[in-house]
């Protein structure tokens, strides 16, 4: 569980995030949504501890993120997961290399061990064996999606986070990649937080959902409330689809 | 103001550059991927740029001293004190700043606009440490031994040129070499290549490293890279000419 507390982030005087308070609940999958700019990105990454914040608390259970030194932060990070918008797989090494590259790091697994680790990782995420050599310049978007999230759950993440994890990719293998993370959420017991403007995300995983506009939280729920509320600002941005519009009216 | 900020960044990215390492094991493999990429790769450049210059250099002198009341043994002299003291050690200094300066820049900075960098930050590796540490030893380690090639391939370009271009015999030529030789000379220019070997991998690595932006910005940066460390090597070499050598 991650506990978001009155949170505020501002660069250069602009506040960016403003008085934000939130619960992500574990073996859920949580949502970020929001339009281009609303600052999900930004609340993301101040989660992580990737920016300083200017005021609030962030309770990763019962650890105060805030108050954490440099050296238990590190440690904490071995806890986390991450998916980024490109996958952010490492370029100058195979598929196989990236997976095994957090155990290299932080782990005292044989090889064999590891081997096994990398195996189980990728055979989660539906990677097959032909692939595990080939490095990421040769793989589909897809499946570099896939291979970064096998990735973020090679040390077993407590927490796991993705930033538009299905952006560019084909609504087919982007429900093939929302599915997965929410299968893996339930699967590894993990506080998963997505941040997201696909309705389409929303309404097949969207467990709970925060909404942001302008830095403030605007509405939450989940994906059965969302297409009864009558919050105008989460309706412009939901129904700006026509699709979901008339699935309102139908 | 922009310039005080960029020491005081530069300073705090080496702080964070020669902390612990996190496995030491993944950093020495690293250090021989980085030895191999940066140091070997550019031997062949080395070898070829000094044979020519050194060529060069034999005919100029050889053309400088054809006053008859000159020894013809200055000819070799002349090309043996220029190499060691300032071919091939800042001006091949200044030649890697923009072979394995740009390249630093621009891998370090690709990682840092594709994400790659916050990757590395959010699994808990310390990420200046683990990109940079590696390429610095590598780079400061190459560097002497590219300083000695580069002196003897020169050497040997003279020895080639100057007699087959008819300006000086080969025992006028290595009777030259040899005359009047200081060893502090080498001493002297080993210091200032390990000194320029540091500011090659580390100057570009910072303008990667703190990179904001595409792949425009990664251009640019690569190119101030390469700039910023051809200033600062020239800098260095007078300081430490005056500190060193007079």
């Amino acid at each position: 569980m991650i506990d978001v507390k009155n949170l505020y982030k501002s660069f250069d005087g602009n506040e960016v995030i403003k008085n934000i308070s939130i619960r992500f609940e574990k073996g859920k999958t949580n949502l970020i949504i929001g339009r281009s700019g609303s600052g999900k990105t930004v609340l993301l990454k101040s989660v992580l501890g990737l920016y300083d914040i200017d005021k609030g608390e962030i309770w990763y259970n019962d650890r105060n993120l805030i108050q954490m030194g440099e050296k238990e932060r590190k440690i904490m990070r071995q806890e986390i997961g991450m998916v980024f918008q490109g996958g952010a797989l490492f370029d100058s090494i195979s598929v196989e290399g990236n997976i095994r590259f957090p155990l290299d790091m932080f782990t005292r697994m044989t090889f064999k061990e590891k081997q096994e680790r990398v195996a189980f990782c990728l055979d989660h995420v539906n990677i097959e064996k032909q692939a595990f050599k080939l490095f990421p310049s040769e793989i589909s978007g897809g499946m570099q999606k896939r291979v970064a999230i096998a990735r973020a759950i090679a040390l077993n993440p407590k927490y796991l986070f993705c930033d538009e994890p299905n952006s560019g990719l084909d609504p087919e293998t982007a429900t093939v990649i929302d599915k997965l993370i929410q299968n893996l959420t339930k699967e590894f017991e993990m506080t998963t937080i997505i941040n997201t403007h696909d309705m389409n995300s929303v309404i097949e995983i969207g467990e709970s959902v925060l909404f942001i506009s302008k830095g403030e939280k605007e509405w939450v729920g989940s994906k059965d409330d969302i297409l009864k509320t009558d919050n105008k600002k989460l309706n412009d941005f939901i129904f700006a689809n026509k699709l979901y519009a008339q699935m309102k009216k139908g | 103001m922009n310039f005080f900020f960029n020491v005081g960044r530069y300073f705090l990215m080496l702080k964070r550059v020669f902390a612990r390492p996190e496995r030491h094991k993944l950093y020495i493999r690293q250090l021989f991927h980085e030895i191999d990429t940066l140091g070997v790769n550019s031997v062949g450049i080395v070898v070829i740029i000094s044979i020519f210059i050194g060529g060069i250099m034999t005919i100029q002198f050889a053309y400088a001293m054809s006053n008859p009341i000159y020894p013809s043994t200055l000819v070799g002299l002349g090309t043996r004190d220029t190499l060691i003291l300032e071919f091939s050690s800042t001006m091949l200094a200044l030649i890697m700043a923009g072979k394995i300066g740009s390249n630093i820049t621009s891998e370090i900075g690709t990682m840092r606009v594709t994400e790659q960098i916050d990757s590395l930050e959010i699994m808990g590796v310390n990420s200046a440490s683990y990109l940079i540490l590696p390429k610095i030893v590598a780079v400061v380690f190459i560097f002497p031994f590219l300083f000695i090639m580069s002196v003897f391939f020169g050497l040997l370009g003279g020895m080639v040129t100057g007699p087959l271009v008819g300006v000086i015999t080969i025992p006028e030529y290595i009777e030259g070499i040899q005359w009047l030789f200081v060893p502090y000379y080498i001493t002297f220019s080993l210091i200032k290549s390990l000194v320029f070997g540091f500011l090659v991998a580390s100057v570009p690595a910072y303008f990667g490293y703190y990179v904001q932006g595409g792949a425009l910005e990664v251009g640019k940066a690569s190119t101030r890279a390469v700039v910023n460390t051809n200033i600062l090597i020239l800098f260095f070499d007078l300081i430490l000419t005056r500190l060193l050598l007079t």
